[in-house]
């Protein structure tokens, strides 16, 4: 019954907006976080560290809003995707 | 001269319900959401009390796609190998039938509906990318350079309010302001559900949990019973996962699921659907200012949830206040005023409403839910007492007093402490 966090997220349903991600990071900002909490607080496994470096991908993204109050940096820019793309629950 | 008497942003619970009382009283309404069908970016835990729905929608209970009505609700602690749970089954729920779970994927779009019934313009799949400014007041939305303008705009962005926060009408959400939920529907057949819980056809279970297996991060869990699935999951305070530093949010539903208590539960279910939601938990601090020119904001986006641990609310607040901005736009559109002052009348009907007397009663609840002992020590204690009571072991029995102080002694906490404490839930619970 347990399962991997990807193989739980692959379970909802998305219509992803390829040509527009509505949630950027700054990597300059980033490189010098002494804390990357992001990475703990995303439900969706969006924020990682690769090889010491954050990396970030907004494909999974369920639209919490978690990140945008966990980047106390100023590096997470936190929009709403466009319409009508991004998350779609079957059962909300 | 505007295009609509009202622009509704979101179409959650807050938003359709105020759309509903404004458009059944003769005003032209526009209800957007970014979503397609509407509604179905919403997420709750998923029980709603329907007391305020019954307002606009009388025969809701009979209309509206619930799952089953709550006629179970237990309340508990878990700790590593234990679960202590108060089971309150009652008729009286069964008579009243006022609590059901729902999913609002299924709920939000009907509401949508009855909104569109009502007269108001529905139209999904819109993402209001900011509010429009005139002369310090909020005359509109815009969308890919296209304004529509309205009287008033009714702010129902749900807890991450990107459009208040951007047209500063709110300063941005902090830490001590919302906790994280993570959620995962787990489909099991309706025999199974009701031979499992005890349960008919109609009726369904609700369970809150302290989790005292889980250290400081003060988190707490909740296991409902839908039709033919189980909505489960987690809510952990954001200041205690950035203190903890080390816990993913998506491991900890895992741990709640993995409980000795609640493996077996969920045996031979399937996950359905994994998702996730903040949950205001800020009380009255976090309300911003909820009115000016021409504008209100309702639901979650004003901050109103309700959480001591033990129950968590938050679409009762979200219909009534809803309403009562429907309410207060009504009034303005018969002054032809929908200046800050005309609207004020909305701030006046939530102080009287329990919305706002609920976070005013317990406007130190947070004291309460941040002690790390609620989550810690005392779950611990409550074990501890109820192996020395319960549990025949060949040793001498002990009064409950001799219990207690050697329980406190191995926690080692100090009497003066759990007194403190509890002398502050009963002044704050």
């Amino acid at each position: 019954m347990i399962l991997d966090i990807k193989e739980r997220l692959g379970k909802t349903k998305y219509d992803i907006d390829k040509s527009y991600a509505h949630i950027t990071v700054d990597d300059r900002i980033c490189e010098k976080c002494p804390h990357h909490f992001c990475v703990m607080a995303c439900p969706a496994q969006c924020y990682t560290m690769q090889d010491g470096k954050l990396n970030f991908q907004y494909e999974d993204c369920v639209e919490c809003g978690t990140c945008s109050i966990a980047c106390d940096q100023g590096s997470v820019k936190w929009n709403f995707p466009k319409a009508g793309k991004g998350v779609i629950y079957k059962y909300g | 001269m505007s295009d609509y008497d009202a622009i509704v942003v979101g179409a959650g619970n807050a938003g359709s319900a105020a759309a509903i009382t404004m458009a059944s009283k003769g005003l032209s309404v526009l209800l957007v959401d970014r979503s397609d069908p509407p509604g179905t970016k919403n997420l709750s835990g998923g029980v709603l009390w329907g007391n305020d729905l019954a307002k606009i929608l009388p025969k809701w209970q009979s209309e509206a796609p619930l799952e089953r009505f709550i006629q179970d609700k237990k309340i508990g602690f878990l700790t590593e190998k234990s679960s202590i749970i108060i089971d309150f089954k009652t008729k009286i729920f069964e008579e009243n039938k006022v609590g059901h779970t729902v999913l609002r994927s299924k709920f939000d779009p009907w509401l949508a509906k009855k909104a569109r019934e009502a007269g108001a313009t529905v139209i999904p799949g819109i993402t209001v990318e900011s509010l429009v400014k005139k002369d310090g007041k909020i005359i509109g939305v815009e969308e890919s350079g296209d304004v529509v303008t309205s009287n008033v705009v009714v702010l129902a962005e749900g807890i991450n309010p990107r459009l208040a926060i951007e047209a500063g009408l709110r300063p941005p959400l902090q830490d001590w302001e919302v906790s994280v939920g993570v959620k995962e529907i787990i489909k099991l057949s309706p025999q199974k559900i009701e031979d499992r819980f005890n349960l008919s056809s109609t009726s369904g279970l609700a369970s809150e949990y302290i989790m005292g297996n889980l250290g400081e991060l003060n988190a707490g869990a909740f296991f409902y019973t839908n039709k033919d699935s189980i909505s489960l999951g987690i809510v952990a305070p954001m200041e205690r996962l950035r203190e903890n530093g080390v816990t993913h949010t998506y491991d900890i539903i895992e741990q709640f699921k993995e409980h000795p208590s609640i493996a077996p539960l969920i045996d031979g279910g399937t996950v359905a659907e994994y998702g996730a939601h903040m949950i205001p938990e800020g009380g009255l601090e976090m309300v911003p200012q909820l009115f000016g020119d021409g504008y209100m904001i309702v639901g979650d986006s004003a901050g109103f949830g309700f959480s001591n641990g033990l129950v968590l609310q938050g679409m009762n607040y979200a219909f009534l206040s809803g309403i009562l901005a429907g309410e207060a736009a009504v009034e303005a559109k018969s002054r032809n005023d929908f200046s800050s002052s005309s609207l004020s009348t909305y701030k006046r009907k939530l102080d009287n409403s329990y919305v706002l007397k609920d976070l005013r009663t317990f406007k130190d609840i947070r004291k309460v839910t941040n002690n790390k002992s609620m989550y810690t020590t005392y779950p611990k204690m409550l074990e501890s007492i109820l192996l020395e009571m319960l549990w025949e072991r060949g040793q001498p029995k002990k009064k409950v007093r001799e219990i207690l102080g050697s329980c406190a002694a191995d926690l080692n906490v100090g009497k003066l402490k759990t007194a403190t404490d509890f002398y502050y839930m009963y002044r704050r619970m």
